[in-house]
């Protein structure tokens, strides 16, 4: 097969895309397990895909995270049984139907009053709804700008909510007797360096701060791990901004129910799968 | 505020396995803004495009085991999910089979069309690179990015062969890679 031909037909990117029957697609997924350059290339095509997004990237409104996250939550509740709903009961109207025997209206010549008085009555009808009208569209600007008001509130509200969730996690969390702390402290000869874990075994949560550690130098990240039986587990990579906010705890969003000791280590931007140059570590 | 701890995708999937309101945050935080602009690209409608993106978040949280991390990024599954949902729900209010029932020019118009409210719409200050493309690249790359057409309806409806349609196709997305490196 020639690969050069095979990339240049475009197919890698109809496949990406998904834009390929199931037959097509099953055929060029062989292909890629054979051939190494295809899968190179559909990767740079996932990358370029990527690229695509990020610039025509538009941020939704704020109150969506909550809303997504509640329509997240009620639909794993709704697979228990809904309530059924009662058949509606059913007429049963033996009677005969009445017959209206139907009878043309009669016509009889309007006075020149009651033609008259439908005049006024078509005057006053239209002015009076050219006033409802101008006033509905007062009372419609008014609705929108309370429903923008309300919304505004809503997200702030939901915000403040939200921060006194933190707050008061974080209390329970200093509160809570169950929470370990600890010190992860220098591997490196001759540096001072302390990060600190707080762990709760039972929640499986944690909350990381650092204390005392320099800024990685450029292209390089520190990252967090759990050693678990041995082995090192990744906790996620650290952002410069804790650590530039020396001794903010921050919530590590993994939930860790196991472990033997945390560690963290500086690595390439990005992080690594395995740890390399480890800086801090503190045994449970 | 942005995450203070990241992860890559092989650790956002054990992260999202976990089913916490973190791991929710962690996703949300990362890749709602990404995934809402694809559908704000197929469906103009805000409050059209926002029942999508919560069906699309619904549709990852409960399909991440059908994940399968040797067939692609996970970023590429989310926002095919993304464009696919979207696309649905366009066919669905019967837009899109007007334009393929309509002939080509038809579609060629209909597509330059729409450009020129993208354009518009993307006041924002990000530059669309699809509109740098030439017509007969763009009007591809958006049926098969935003309308959802195979490679075989493009043919069909533009009336040229289908192996132009697939070079034409990796020749714009060669143009776009090249677009974003520099």
């Amino acid at each position: 097969m020639n690969i050069q031909e095979y990339i240049e037909s475009g197919i890698l990117e109809a496949y990406v895309l998904g834009a390929l029957t199931e037959q097509e697609r099953a055929s060029v997924e062989a292909d890629m397990a054979l051939y190494p350059e295809l899968t190179r290339e559909v990767e740079a095509i996932e990358e370029g895909m990527r690229l695509h997004a990020d610039s025509t990237a538009v941020t939704p409104p704020a109150f969506m995270q909550e809303q997504i996250w509640n329509a997240i939550q009620s639909q794993t509740k709704e697979e228990e049984p809904t309530n059924r709903v009662a058949p509606l009961p059913v007429s049963r109207e033996t009677e005969e139907p009445k017959v209206i025997a139907f009878e043309p209206p009669k016509q009889l010549p309007k006075p020149a009053w009651q033609r008259a008085a439908v005049w006024a009555a078509v005057v006053v009808s239209v002015g009076t709804n050219f006033i409802l009208l101008s006033q509905r569209n007062k009372t419609n600007q008014e609705y929108k700008a309370l429903a923008a008001k309300v919304d505004s509130m809503n997200s702030s509200q939901s915000q403040m909510l939200a921060k006194v969730e933190a707050y008061d996690h974080e209390r329970a969390m200093l509160a809570d007797t169950a929470m370990k702390t600890v010190i992860m402290r220098s591997a490196q000869a001759g540096k001072q360096m302390t990060g600190m874990i707080f762990w709760s075994k039972a929640k499986g949560e944690s909350y990381v701060a650092i204390h005392n550690m320099p800024m990685p130098p450029q292209g390089k990240q520190y990252q967090l791990w759990v050693i678990q039986d041995g082995k090192p587990v990744s906790m996620g990579v650290i952002d410069n901004q804790l650590v530039a906010n020396a001794g903010t705890m921050y919530k590590v969003p993994m939930t860790i129910t196991a472990g033997q000791a945390f560690a963290i280590s500086l690595e390439k931007e990005g992080g690594n799968p395995t740890p390399t140059e480890v800086m801090v570590v503190g045994a449970i | 505020m942005p995450p203070v701890l990241t992860y890559s995708e092989e650790e956002l999937i054990a992260l999202l396995r976990q089913q916490s309101r973190e791991a929710f945050n962690y996703l949300y935080a990362n890749y709602s803004a990404g995934l809402y602009g694809v559908i704000r690209k197929v469906i103009s409608d805000e409050q059209t495009a926002q029942d999508v993106l919560q069906d699309v978040f619904v549709k990852i949280w409960n399909n991440i085991e059908q994940y399968n991390p040797g067939k692609g990024r996970m970023y590429t599954w989310m926002i095919n999910i993304a464009r696919n949902a979207a696309i649905d729900k366009l066919r669905s209010k019967g837009e899109i089979m007007k334009s393929k029932i309509h002939g080509g020019e038809e579609v060629v118009y209909n597509a330059q069309k729409d450009m020129k409210t993208e354009v518009a719409t993307d006041t924002i200050g990000l530059k669309d690179a699809v509109a740098e493309l030439k017509p007969e690249y763009q009007v591809i790359v958006n049926l098969a990015y935003y309308k959802g057409f195979t490679m075989d309806e493009i043919a069909k409806t533009l009336e040229i062969p289908l192996g132009t349609v697939k070079t034409r196709m990796r020749h714009a997305m060669q143009l776009l890679r090249q677009y974003y490196k520099k």
